[in-house]
């Protein structure tokens, strides 16, 4: 079967797009880098629509601490442009993933600790629903509560609400100092780590191997590194390397990759018996490699049994089974911002079949 | 028709009949937060568990009762005054900090505890809840997430937002779902964070899990004061320009520093004609490396005066007087209208001297103290309601302040909220699709219209209007037409 590719320039052609798309019932797959498509249930489309001849910046007042741009624009385009006024948007995603991807699969940096969650430095959004109607949402100023958020609905909604096409973002300094910090040991020395030394950036446990990352002013990197050292024995300090070395997505014959997220204090349950992995310390967030559908299936029963959910972010396996907050609020938002059913229909949480 | 009684005898035997108010004084008690507008209700539940909850919202949507929650009351935009024959649903006996899990960076509190109390409870232990308005005594968690609350230190540490890791709330169906997880993400839509900051209307938070933060190992609280206001502005964009991203940024003019130090004594500097309260926190060398980044920024802005905290005291004794700013105002005149709007950074200095001037057209005194770092703007307007055309002018003057901070592509709250008071100010920065898609979100939650109704959204906005606005020909902000019936400023 092939699939037609459309490739909007500007926000009225994707809503004519998605207009007549609603009007025809094509089903579509929102696409920009194709780095986070794996994310999601399968579902079966008629078309593509390219995100990426949305790329321009609108605005960029680095006194503001803000940037927008529209949703195509690659993450490695941003990230030179933010570097060159010694800023940064922390999303650590792959160079060619879009801005509107990233957001769109709730993508997690691995310095999740002290940046946070990347919906967090979304403020404003434009964005264009299922059947073609332009919305705009939020406000270019760091605070605003006005209204209720659609932008954080977008967020994460793996393109079954609309397209987003244009996002302000918050930025923040790039540090004076960055090292990475390799330390021997597992979960356990990444958690001691994690709680005990004040202001790492970011902690990444590997099988038998920790790496830390340590992010500040020139004076003050020295010493963190020497309390981690202090907790993890011997380290090596390595400078000018990307964190971490070795992100999911660079792993070699991956088969399936899931993004555990649980509690952080019981990420040590979920990676019982794992091979393959690099975990979040004081997060709760792992990728966790699986090599066939029975190891696909025990690593989602021990994250469910810790509370948590294990979406598949490279291979298949989908988002699997796993019980929906308010379905009924999800199958009314779905059918208000997509009434023909036309946005990637099953890829997103719960069924919504009842959406078409 | 609304059925009160029947109600009434119902609440009581869920709740208890000292868990129900229906006499004149408490009604009245609950018929206004701390916003300028006064409603009415029929009925107060003062409910202690969710199970509670549940009943008041089954109850009053059996007889016909819209519902209204509320938190501490001090709210400044209406949102927690009632409207018409409303059941009010209170949550200040609901009080239990339930868990407190640090290996998990997590609490789970219910929605009545103050927010002084949780950041109190944690402070042995070595952790906070980093969120801290200015009512942070008195106002409640769940207050502080229905209005996505900010404070002095969301510049460095982020909103309530970011601080709520998931939520218990009783739909408006009277059903009870948990929105978010304890984990780093959550199956499904983000229904939590469309929940932070709905201010009541798509639901009752019963249970809040929270994100509690651990102390900083330093901190180094700085005044400056300035002999002019623009150079205490450009003082705050030069730091963020050296790569600072202070914990607090605060500013407050002169009227404000001077009712602040009769009363608080805190040395700040009177003849200054704005004082500049900054706080750095991190690692020793780190907050070493920021207040010398942060004093050069304010000497390269002629800082008249600049004085570092040398201990605890002396840093609480400069909190005191930016904290007891709204306390300090009573002494200019006996009532007080604050505004809440953001602006962009940059666009400080120009909106303030705006500000200045509406006040002075209408013959108001206007002091600011606010959050300079994000651009969330706090003017006061002083007066004395009890003389005649005085109420009307501080509106006008409000709403030319409102229009001012729009214009420069400000927001229209940072941190209280639309309620009643702005909401129909929303046509002024959301279109009528816009809006449309918002009245989906809420029907979404509450297809009936049950949960605080008439807020937030101006009356005309409705998710069926939402197909019409996409033919560009229906303008459903258009019949919008002031404050609902029933209420009054």
């Amino acid at each position: 079967m092939t699939v037609e590719l459309l490739h909007p320039r500007t926000r009225t052609d994707v809503e004519q797009t998605l207009r007549a798309a609603s009007e025809a019932g094509t089903r579509v797959s929102i696409v920009g880098g194709r780095r986070h498509l794996d994310k999601g249930n399968p579902a079966e489309v008629d078309a593509e629509l390219w995100t990426t001849q949305l790329d321009r910046v609108i605005a960029y007042e680095p006194a503001e601490m803000l940037v927008v741009v529209q949703s195509g624009m690659r993450c490695g385009t941003l990230a030179e442009l933010l570097a060159e006024h010694g800023q940064e948007w922390p999303a650590d995603a792959p160079l060619d993933a879009t801005v509107g991807g990233v957001i769109a699969s709730a993508s997690s940096s691995s310095r999740r600790l002290t940046v946070g969650p990347l919906r967090d430095t979304v403020v404003e959004m434009e964005l264009v629903t299922g059947d073609g109607r332009p919305v705009t949402s939020g406000a270019r100023t760091v605070k605003n509560v006005t209204g209720y958020d659609v932008h954080r609905l977008m967020t994460g909604s793996l393109g079954t609400l609309g397209v987003i096409t244009q996002v302000a973002l918050k930025v923040r300094p790039l540090p004076e100092r960055a090292v990475s910090v390799v330390a021997q040991g597992g979960l356990e020395v990444a958690a001691a780590i994690a709680a005990g030394v004040p202001r790492t950036a970011g902690v990444v446990a590997t099988p038998g191997e920790v790496e830390v990352r340590v992010e500040g002013w020139a004076g003050e990197v020295d010493p963190i590194v020497a309390s981690i050292g202090d907790l993890a024995g011997s380290v090596t300090i390595l400078d000018g390397v990307p964190f971490p070395r070795a992100p999911w997505w660079t792993w070699p014959d991956p088969g399936t990759i899931v993004e555990a997220a649980v509690a952080p204090s019981r990420l040590a349950r979920v990676l019982d018996g794992a091979i393959r992995y690099a975990a979040l310390a004081g997060v709760g967030l792992a990728w966790i490699g699986v090599s066939s559908s029975d190891d696909l299936a025990s690593t989602r029963a021990r994250v469910a049994a810790a509370g948590g959910i294990a979406p598949a972010v490279r291979g298949p396996g989908g988002l699997g089974e796993t019980s929906l907050a308010a379905p009924d609020v999800h199958r009314r938002l779905r059918s208000s911002f997509d009434p023909a059913g036309i946005l990637a229909p099953g890829r997103a949480w719960g069924s919504d079949a009842t959406a078409r | 028709m609304a059925d009160v009684v029947a109600a009434r005898r119902e609440l009581e035997a869920a709740l208890g009949p000292d868990a129900v108010l229906a006499d004149p004084l408490a009604l009245r008690l609950y018929a206004r937060d701390a916003s300028m507008v006064e409603g009415g209700c029929a009925l107060v539940a003062l409910p202690t568990t969710t199970e509670q909850v549940q009943s008041c919202v089954r109850v009053a949507a059996a007889h016909g009762l819209p519902v209204v929650p509320r938190g501490s009351g001090t709210g400044l935009a209406g949102a927690a005054t009632p409207i018409g024959d409303s059941l009010v649903v209170a949550l200040a006996r609901m009080t239990r900090i339930v868990e407190v899990r640090p290996e998990d960076r997590l609490a789970w509190v219910e929605p009545g505890v103050p927010n002084l109390d949780l950041a109190n409870h944690l402070r042995p232990m070595g952790w906070t809840f980093a969120p801290d308005p200015s009512s942070q005594q008195t106002s409640s968690i769940g207050g502080n997430v229905n209005t996505n609350a900010g404070g002095p230190h969301c510049l460095a540490y982020g909103v309530t937002s970011a601080h709520v890791l998931a939520l218990d709330v009783v739909m408006a169906d009277g059903s009870l779902e948990r929105v978010g997880a304890e984990g780093p993400e959550a199956a499904g839509y983000d229904l939590r964070g469309v929940v932070v900051g709905s201010e009541g209307t798509l639901g009752i938070v019963t249970r809040a899990c929270v994100r509690i933060v651990a102390l900083p190992p330093a901190v180094r609280t700085m005044l400056f004061g300035f002999e002019a206001v623009e150079e205490c502005a450009a003082t705050v964009s030069a730091i963020i320009a050296r790569g600072v991203v202070p914990a607090a940024a605060e500013m407050m003019d002169q009227g404000i520093v001077r009712a602040v130090e009769t009363f608080a004594h805190a040395g700040y500097p009177v003849e200054a004609a704005a004082v500049l309260l900054v706080e750095v926190d991190g690692t020793e060398a780190g907050v070493a490396a920021q207040t010398r980044e942060v004093e050069a920024a304010a000497a390269e802005h002629r800082a008249s005066s600049s004085r570092v905290a040398a201990d605890d005291a002396e840093r609480g004794l400069l909190w005191k007087g930016r904290k007891s700013a709204f306390g300090a105002i009573a002494q200019i005149a006996p009532h007080y209208h604050l505004h809440d709007c953001v602006v962009p950074r940059t666009k400080l200095v120009e909106v303030m001297a705006g500000i200045y001037a509406i006040a002075e057209r209408h013959r108001l005194v206007v002091t600011n103290v606010f959050h300079a770092g994000d651009g969330n703007l706090h003017p006061l307007f002083s007066f004395d309601r009890s003389v005649p055309g005085t109420l009307e002018r501080v509106l006008r003057a409000s709403d030319e302040v409102v229009r001012l901070c729009v214009d420069v592509g400000g927001a229209l709250s940072g941190e209280h909220g639309i309620g009643l008071e702005k909401r129909d100010f929303m046509p002024l920065v959301f279109s009528a699709r816009d809006l449309a898609a918002q009245a989906c979100v809420r029907a979404a939650f509450d297809p009936e219209n049950r949960m605080n109704p008439r807020k937030v959204l101006p009356d005309g906005a409705r998710c069926g209007e939402f197909a019409l606005a996409a033919s560009g020909s229906g303008d459903a902000a258009a019949d919008a037409a002031g404050l609902p019936e029933g209420s009054w400023v």
